[in-house]
């Protein structure tokens, strides 16, 4: 066992079971889940044009987000990554199983850590707000994103290099846990086996997070496994129907109003807040702060 | 949960992860290549007019390799023993994905250098970047013999071969040249 998780493996080869899951799933799970999800929604006389504007706007934003996404990896990845790696790493570490299941775990706590960020500064859910902004939850959900969605995991993944992890193998770990996260977005899945549910975050756990319920707040931030929550003390089990969306509804499928209410909104928000140092703070204090006027 | 909580928790997961990791990047491969200098080369010594060929079968460093091409220059290690006292310039070259060092030029004291004849004196066997194993030929009392080696990355710009065979052990520090 031991023997097998430390035996050297070739980049080629754990580039393609990567692609395998991180690139190709899109084909083999997530397209065919989502028609699934569109029958059923027919079935259930819930396929509204409103639903269909929505599933539109979603892939939209992801567009916008890609774009972005792009041109910080290729400034980012390539310089800031590779820097920290020849400079401020601990020693850097053999590619085989050990190395890259503790690197996907270890990718999985800090989008744990990631995500509770953007869900807990001003600035973060600027951005993160659109995620959470649809009134619907299916596997188009997942593809979208806010703006600055693509900057606050490079901060978070960083570390994961220093620790002499080969940034590449990082990303593809971001990228596994991001991919994962997808396929929780529907409502088809029910509660999953105890065990299961115990350990992995679940389509279950997700919808509370989805949720506007307001036990359901801030609750659930997990990637992959769900004990990080249990851990950290942000688990909620679903108990109450899930009412998707967040507590100001945007009420539009505009891809151009999705993509744009959260930084918007921010920015009224910093108009109306006084003082510049308190304008600087709104950036880090949880969302609904306000300075004592 | 109080903050102290979640940053000592979160703290013990990273450690823990992160521990595990290079616990079987390099705690496992120590374990692995105890040297055991019976197996890996000839045990018996080779007359100095033999060819140094080594027995093993390098093991493929793949072509290329950012982590490991930074060997291929010329070295230089200082000696002071009983044999030799200056220092020798081996120059270290890719051929066929496997690292050679050929003697380039031998240097005394008074730093006057002479041609060496290019006798190949090391082969690198395996090697990640960091460590790796090889086959070593030292001369001791005018004679040669072929030892099993470790070599470990210091930096960019040296590394360390060892090497202990049945009790002539030696550390020496190869400097870019
Ligand atoms: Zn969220
Ligand atoms: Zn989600």
């Amino acid at each position: 066992m031991i023997e097998f998780l430390a035996k050297k493996l070739e980049w080629l080869d754990v580039n393609y079971w990567f692609y395998i899951f991180n690139d190709l799933s899109l084909f083999y799970i997530i397209i065919p889940f989502f028609i699934l999800e569109l029958i059923r929604y027919a079935y259930l006389k819930r396929l509204s044009k409103d639903l269909v504007l929505d599933s539109i706007a979603n892939i939209l934003t992801f567009g916008g987000f890609f774009l972005i996404e792009i041109i910080l990896g290729i400034l980012a990845i390539t310089k800031v990554y590779y820097w920290v790696y020849n400079n401020i790493s601990l020693p850097h570490l053999e590619l085989n199983w050990a190395t890259i299941i503790c690197c996907v775990l270890l990718a999985d706590f800090a989008y744990y850590w990631e995500h509770r960020t953007m869900h807990r500064i001003g600035i973060g859910w600027a951005t993160h707000t659109v995620h959470h902004s649809s009134p619907h939850f299916n596997m188009s959900v997942a593809y979208r994103f806010g703006p600055l969605d693509a900057i606050m995991p490079i901060v978070f993944s960083l570390p994961i290099v220093m620790l002499g992890f080969d940034p590449i193998l990082v990303l593809l770990s971001e990228v596994f846990v991001q991919v994962f996260q997808t396929l929780l977005h529907t409502e088809i899945i029910g509660k999953l086996t105890k065990p299961i549910e115990f350990i992995f975050n679940t389509p279950s756990h997700h919808r509370v997070h989805h949720g506007s319920n307001r036990q359901y707040w801030d609750k659930n931030y997990a990637g992959i496994l769900i004990i990080w929550d249990r851990m950290l003390g942000t688990f909620e089990p679903e108990k109450e129907k899930v009412v998707y969306g967040i507590s100001q509804p945007i009420n539009s499928v505009n891809p151009i109003v999705v993509f744009f209410h959260g930084i918007s909104r921010f920015v009224k928000k910093l108009g109306e807040i006084k003082g510049f140092s308190n304008k600087l703070l709104a950036f880090v204090k949880p969302p609904d702060w306000m300075p004592k006027q | 949960m109080k903050n102290s909580t979640l940053v000592f928790r979160s703290l013990g997961i990273i450690i823990f992860l992160a521990g595990l990791a290079h616990l079987f990047s390099f705690g496992v491969e120590i374990s692995d290549d105890n040297p055991v200098p019976t197996q890996e080369t000839n045990s018996a010594p080779v007359e100095e007019s033999e060819a140094a060929t080594p027995s093993e079968t390098p093991t493929a460093t793949s072509a290329n390799d950012p982590e490991t091409d930074f060997l291929i220059d010329k070295w230089q290690v200082s000696y002071k023993t009983e044999d030799y006292n200056g220092a020798i310039i081996y120059d270290i070259k890719k051929e066929d994905k496997t690292f050679n060092a050929y003697l380039h030029q031998y240097v005394d004291q008074m730093g006057y250098a002479v041609n060496a004849e290019g006798d190949k004196v090391l082969t690198v066997t395996k090697f990640n970047g960091r460590k790796g194993k090889g086959i070593y030929t030292i001369t001791y009392e005018g004679k040669q013999y072929e030892v099993a080696c470790k070599i470990a990355r210091v930096n960019e710009n040296t590394f360390n071969l060892s090497y202990d065979y049945y009790g002539y052990a030696d550390v020496e520090t190869w400097k870019r040249h």
